[in-house]
C-alpha cells in the first residue's frame, strides 16, 4: 500500500490539503501552533506594538528615547555591567571546578556534576532565600566571620551589588559548569603530555595548548550566562539594593505600579534585542568551534 | 596520493653541518616496573650508542611501549636507572628530559599551522624568531613538507601528519628520539615509504632512535639493533642479522623466523658439526656445533625460506607435498613427513622450481641455518 501511495505521488500533483498524511498532520499540529500564536507570537507583535504607540495611537519612538535616557539608561548600564560580573565570576568558578571534575575518577566526577546540578531542581526562589539566610547581618557567613573575630566583620554581604553578583553567579554556575566540563573531556589529554615530552612546562601547556583548545567553550559559556543574567529577576531583586535595579525589575515595576504599558514594552524590546544579539554571538562562537572540532577530528 | 609527490626520498641535509652525528648513548640499568603486582617490565638492560636505530619489538603486553614509557618519563620505574649521555634522567620530569616523541597518533596541536608546530619546541628554548624560520623551514624541508607550513594539521593526510610530528621531534635536535609504534596509523604502502625516509633521515642526522613497533619487517628493515620482548622480558637484543640467523631462544625463532620446529635428540657432535635424531622420521639432520650433551632432547629450528626440497630420500627427511601456494616470487609448500604426526613442514622455495602437491619430496637445510635448543618439556 505505501509503495503505490509513494509511487503516485509525483506522478499526480495534488492540491495540498488533498493528501491524507497532510490533514492527519495539521490536525495533530493544530493545538501547539493555536497555542503559540495566542500566547507567545501574539503577545510579542503587541508588545512591539505598544512600544511604539503614543498614549493617542500614533507612532513614536519616544517610548525608546525615554527607555535610553536618565534613570532608565543607567538601570540598562547597571544590567549590563551586573550581567558582565556575573558571567566572568561564573565563568572562572565554573572553570576552576569544571577543571577540578574532569581530574576525578568517573564515579567521583558523575557524583561531583549530581552535587552541581541538583540545587538548580529547587526553585530560585527558594535558592534565592536561602542565600538571604546566609548572607544577612546576622547570617552563617557574618556570624563566622564576627565569632572568627574577622576586622571589619559584619560585612555588607545583601541589598548590594555583591550580593546581587553573588546571588547570580551561583544561579549560573551549573550552566557554565556543564559547558566547560563537556569542552574540557573533549580535549585529547595525550595532545599535553607531547607538549611536555617537548619540554613544556605547566604553565606553558596551559596557557599555549590547554586555552586555546578549550576557548571556544569558555566563549559561549560565558555569553551564555551573560544573556541569561539580563533578564534575570527574582535574584536581582530580593538581594539588591535600589542601586542594583535591573531591566526587568524596571519593567515590573512600571507595570505593576506606574501602569506604564508602552515604556514597559520598549524596555522589553531592547531586552530581547540585547538577548538575540548575545545568542547570534554565542551561535557564532560555537559554530567556529564546532568547525574547528569537526575537522580537527577528521 | 598525488600530494605524496612531494616528498622526495632522498634527503637533502641544508648547508652540510647537520651531517654529524647528534644523537647521544643511552643506558637503561635493571629497569623494572610491576602495575598491581602484574609484572610489565623485569629488569630490563641495555646500552645504546649514539647514533644507533635500536627497536623494541614484541606482541601488545610485551613490556616495550611500557620501557619506552619509562625513558620518556611518562611512566615512572619501580627500580633501575635510564642515564642519557652521562645524565642521569631517571626521577626527571619528561619535559626536563629533553628527549624527543613521536606518537602513534600524530597528538599535533590542532590549533596550529604545521609551521607553527614545529616552532613550538624551539619557541619553548627561546631560540631566536630568524634561527627558528632558518630551521623550521630546513627541518620541513627534509621531511619533504616544503609549502606546507601554512596549512593546519587537519588539512594533512595521515602520512604528511606523521611527519610534520617527526619534524617537531627532530627540530630541536634532541639527544634521543623516541619512537611509538609511530607508523602503526598509516596503509601498508604509506608505511613502507616512510621506513625508508625514517631511517635515512636518522643516518644522515645521526640521531639515536628507539622506535617501538610488534611488526617484524618494520623492525629488521629499519634498525640497527632489535630488543625482542616477551612477558617484560628482553629475549635477545641484536642486530637483524643475528636474531634471524642465531636465535638465542625458540621464541624469537619463532617470532621473527616463523621457523619449523622438529623434535629430536642429540645424536653425535663431528668435528663442526651436531647431528640430531629427529623424532618422528628418524632421520639424521645436521646442524652447527651445539655444546648440548649427546641424547639431549633437542628442538631443530629451521626457516621456511632456509629449507630446500630435493629428491626423495636424500635429505634428513622424505615427505609428500601437501600444499604448495604460488605467492609470486615464491612457492609455499607445507610438507607431512613420512611417519610423522606433527604440524607440515612449511618450505618457501623459488617459484620456477617449486614442488607440486601429491610430489614426494627430500628436505635438506644447509648446517649453516639449523638452530638446536634444548628442549625443556620433552623428557
Amino acid at each position: 500500500m505505501a509503495a503505490t501511495l509513494t509511487a503516485n505521488a509525483p506522478a499526480r500533483p495534488r492540491k495540498l490539503l488533498a493528501s491524507r498524511r497532510t490533514r492527519v498532520g495539521i490536525v495533530y499540529a493544530l493545538p501547539v501552533v493555536v497555542y503559540l500564536l495566542v500566547l507567545f507570537v501574539y503577545p510579542i507583535f503587541s508588545t512591539l506594538l505598544l512600544s511604539l504607540k503614543d498614549a493617542d495611537g500614533s507612532f513614536t519612538l519616544h517610548w525608546y528615547a525615554d527607555a535610553l535616557t536618565g534613570v532608565n539608561l543607567s538601570v540598562l548600564i547597571t544590567t549590563l555591567r551586573i550581567s558582565a560580573e556575573t558571567a566572568v565570576l561564573s565563568l572562572v568558578f565554573g572553570f576552576v571546578l569544571a577543571q577540578a571534575i574532569t581530574r576525578l575518577r568517573p564515579v567521583w566526577a558523575g557524583l561531583a556534576m549530581l552535587v552541581v546540578v541538583v540545587p538548580h531542581f529547587v526553585s530560585a526562589l527558594v535558592r534565592t532565600y536561602g542565600w538571604i539566610i546566609m548572607l544577612g547581618d546576622k547570617g552563617l557567613v557574618n556570624e563566622t566571620l564576627t565569632a572568627m573575630s574577622v576586622p571589619g566583620a559584619p560585612f555588607q554581604l545583601l541589598y548590594n551589588e555583591l550580593g546581587v553578583v553573588i546571588g547570580t553567579t551561583s544561579m549560573m554556575l551549573p550552566y557554565t559548569v556543564l559547558l566547560l566540563y563537556g569542552v574540557m573531556r573533549g580535549v585529547d589529554r595525550r595532545l599535553l603530555a607531547a607538549a611536555a615530552s617537548m619540554g613544556a612546562g605547566r604553565v606553558t601547556i596551559f596557557c599555549r595548548i590547554y586555552l586555546p583548545l578549550v576557548g571556544p567553550g569558555l566563549a559561549s559559556a560565558g555569553l551564555l550566562s551573560f544573556i541569561l543574567s539580563l533578564g534575570y529577576y527574582i535574584t536581582p531583586a530580593l538581594m539588591g539594593g535600589p542601586k542594583q535595579t535591573m531591566i526587568a525589575t524596571l519593567i515590573n515595576q512600571q507595570v505593576t505600579k506606574e501602569n506604564q504599558w508602552n515604556g514597559a514594552a520598549a524596555q522589553g524590546v531592547i531586552l530581547l534585542l540585547l538577548t538575540l544579539a548575545g545568542l547570534l554571538l554565542v551561535k557564532l562562537v560555537s559554530s567556529l568551534g564546532a568547525s574547528r572540532k569537526k575537522r580537527s577530528a577528521s | 596520493m598525488a600530494d605524496f609527490g612531494i616528498a622526495a626520498p632522498s634527503v637533502k641535509v641544508a648547508d652540510g653541518k647537520s651531517a654529524t652525528a647528534t644523537g647521544k648513548s643511552l643506558s637503561v640499568v635493571a629497569l623494572r616496573k610491576t602495575y598491581g603486582g602484574v609484572v610489565a617490565v623485569d629488569e630490563a638492560s641495555m646500552e645504546i650508542e649514539a647514533g644507533e636505530f635500536v627497536t623494541f619489538l614484541g606482541s601488545s603486553g610485551s613490556g616495550k611501549t611500557t620501557t619506552l614509557m619509562m625513558i620518556a618519563g611518562f611512566c615512572e620505574p619501580d627500580s633501575g636507572t635510564i642515564t642519557v649521555g652521562d645524565r642521569d634522567v631517571t626521577r626527571l620530569a619528561p619535559q626536563k628530559r629533553g628527549l624527543g616523541f613521536v606518537f602513534q597518533q600524530y597528538l599535533l596541536f590542532p590549533h596550529m599551522t604545521v609551521s607553527e608546530n614545529v616552532a613550538f619546541p624551539l619557541i619553548l628554548r627561546g631560540v631566536a624568531k630568524n634561527e627558528i624560520r632558518r630551521r623550521v623551514g630546513e627541518t620541513l624541508e627534509i621531511a619533504g613538507l616544503s609549502g606546507f607550513g601554512g596549512r593546519k594539521p587537519r588539512e594533512l593526510s595521515g602520512g604528511q601528519q606523521q611527519r610534520v610530528a617527526l619534524c617537531r621531534a627532530l627540530v630541536y635536535r634532541p639527544p634521543v628520539i623516541l619512537m611509538d609504534e609511530p607508523l602503526g596509523a598509516l596503509d601498508k604502502k604509506l608505511r613502507d615509504q616512510l621506513q625508508v625516509e625514517i631511517k635515512t633521515i636518522q643516518q644522515e642526522l645521526g640521531l639515536t632512535v628507539i622506535y617501538v613497533t610488534h611488526d617484524q619487517e618494520e623492525a629488521l628493515v629499519m634498525s640497527d639493533r632489535i630488543a625482542v620482548m616477551r612477558n617484560g622480558l628482553i629475549e635477545q637484543f641484536d642486530s637483524p642479522r643475528e636474531l634471524f640467523e642465531r636465535p638465542r631462544t625458540p621464541f624469537v625463532a619463532d617470532f621473527l623466523g616463523a621457523a619449523n620446529f622438529l623434535p629430536g635428540r642429540i645424536e653425535q657432535h663431528d668435528g663442526e658439526h651436531t647431528l640430531v635424531r629427529l623424532d618422528n622420521s628418524g632421520g639424521l639432520i645436521t646442524a652447527r656445533r651445539h655444546q648440548l650433551a649427546a641424547n639431549t632432547p633437542v628442538k631443530v629450528a629451521v626457516q621456511p625460506g632456509r629449507l630446500r626440497a630435493c629428491a626423495a630420500d636424500d635429505g634428513f627427511c622424505t615427505g609428500t607435498v601437501e600444499t604448495a601456494t604460488y605467492v609470486g616470487t615464491l612457492v609455499r609448500a607445507g610438507v607431512r613427513i613420512d611417519g610423522g604426526d606433527g604440524p607440515l613442514v612449511r618450505l618457501e622455495v623459488p617459484a620456477g622450481r617449486g614442488p607440486v602437491a601429491g610430489e614426494r619430496v627430500g628436505i635438506t637445510a644447509d648446517p649453516e641455518d639449523v638452530n638446536l635448543f634444548a628442549d625443556e618439556q620433552a623428557g
